[in-house]
């Protein structure tokens, strides 16, 4: 090849370089019905509003299967219909366990609170003996965290007429029709409820330890083929985490929330006030993982009974590569 | 309007709701094939900004969102289909009412099937 033609090819693959690092990088991101307008979708959403994306050079989108649970979700990321994807741990044990390659890449919630609401008229978790409650999945971290609250205030599961609800509204609908004594809720309806005149009896953040509550997920092969995506969508988040714990932030934070899930402003700030106490934090601070806390989730697991034989290594769920990469310990 | 807006406000990741109704038009219609049969388990997605809506079709083609605010243009949100072995062919917006309020926003999308 001529010198002459070798210096063209050449320039031609620093202008496609140049071209290619100047692109933002597409990323689809699966959001489950149940997250999308909930709390669990304010550090997403805060990275959108803020334009954490756009400045780590992510073309972000987000893609809600309307028809989609926890199973449905993981079958988005084989057959491609989306890239990354929120997931609550213990359906991500779930699903790696059963074949899938799906893991950890970064946390968006640990700890999540959620308050047990009763009837005006029930004063104390005691008093719920013969009463009906309303609780979530029974393999899931929500109901796994009621039982410990319970088992503290001497009820067994036996001394509860137990429903099962999924889904916080749902759960709430539940007590305002009185077909339930006492449930739990999340943020923001836990507030909404006692605002209207029910009772907070107890949150589950008094007996659990802390653990890793959802994450972003990625098939393992995927993600390394496409590691510089998501060390950039890593940052984006990290940055997110931070900007929802700066006190500087806060209005700007409330005002995304109350926007994001369709509250009041007064209860947005309520709920940032509640994630600010000291304690476990509820939203990771740089979307750190924490393997304990994976640890934690897969022995919620196994003493409900979902995991039979030995316990499985934590590392098996996790992938702290792009964590790494992205200068987070 | 709290308990709207409880109601609309989703759960956690371990529960399993849709989205409340958004106050929005209900977007809706049917995927058929290019002879007008209708085509069930085809993917819809509706579109606005940054987000996409996903269903299937059920038996009849049908498919529905209820998912959008009021305040979002009907003409910014795009409706396409898709199905494996499929190519979209068409899609078509029945026209909105020009004097009332828009309730619903109905849409057809045609596939062609690929030729194997």
């Amino acid at each position: 090849m001529p010198p002459a033609a070798r210096e063209v090819l050449a320039l031609l693959a620093c202008l496609a370089a140049g071209l290619a690092a100047s692109q933002d990088f597409p990323l689809r991101y699966g959001q489950a019905p149940s997250a999308y307008k909930s709390v669990y979708s304010l550090p997403i959403a805060v990275a959108q509003r803020q334009g954490f994306f756009r400045a780590n050079g992510v073309d972000f989108r987000t893609v809600v299967p309307l028809d989609g649970g926890a199973d449905r979700m993981v079958a988005g990321l084989h057959d491609g219909t989306f890239d990354l994807m929120h997931i609550a741990t213990t359906f991500l044990v779930r699903a790696n366990l059963a074949g899938s390659d799906v893991v950890a890449i970064a946390a968006e919630f640990g700890n999540p609170i959620y308050s047990l609401i009763a009837r005006a008229d029930v004063s104390r978790i005691e008093a719920l003996k013969g009463r009906t409650v309303g609780l979530a999945d029974p393999g899931g971290s929500i109901t796994y965290s009621m039982r410990k609250l319970f088992a503290r205030h001497g009820l067994g599961e036996s001394d509860l007429q137990v429903k099962t609800i999924e889904g916080t509204p749902s759960r709430l609908g539940c007590l305002r029709r009185g077909e339930c004594d006492a449930v739990p809720l999340g943020q923001p309806q836990d507030m909404l409820a006692v605002a209207e005149g029910f009772r907070l009896l107890g949150r589950s953040s008094d007996v659990v330890p802390p653990y890793v509550y959802t994450v972003t997920a990625a098939r393992r092969s995927w993600a390394a083929a496409n590691s510089d995506a998501v060390v950039r969508y890593v940052r984006a988040l990290a940055a997110a985490q931070h900007a929802i714990a700066d006190p500087n932030m806060r209005p700007a934070i409330a005002a995304t929330l109350a926007e994001a899930t369709d509250v009041p402003l007064a209860i947005a700030e309520s709920v940032l006030r509640l994630y600010a106490q000291p304690g476990p934090r509820v939203i990771p601070a740089q979307a750190e993982i924490d393997p304990q806390g994976i640890r934690q989730v897969i022995a919620f697991m196994s003493e409900a009974g979902q995991l039979k034989g030995p316990m499985p290594d934590a590392a098996r769920f996790i992938d702290l590569r792009y964590l790494q990469a992205a200068g987070i310990r | 309007m709290l308990a709207a807006a409880a109601a609309r406000a989703g759960a956690g990741a371990a529960d399993h709701d849709e989205p409340g109704p958004d106050d929005g038009p209900v977007y809706f219609g049917f995927v058929k094939d290019v002879s007008g049969v209708p085509v069930r388990d085809a993917r819809v997605t509706a579109s606005h900004k940054d987000v996409t809506f996903m269903v299937k079709t059920n038996a009849t083609g049908g498919y529905r969102f209820n998912v959008f605010a009021k305040n979002v243009n009907p003409g910014d949100v795009t409706i396409s289909c898709a199905k494996p072995g499929y190519r979209q062919a068409r899609v078509f917006r029945y026209p909105l009412p020009r004097d009332k309020p828009v309730k619903s926003v109905e849409t057809e999308c045609r596939l062609q099937r690929e030729k194997s």
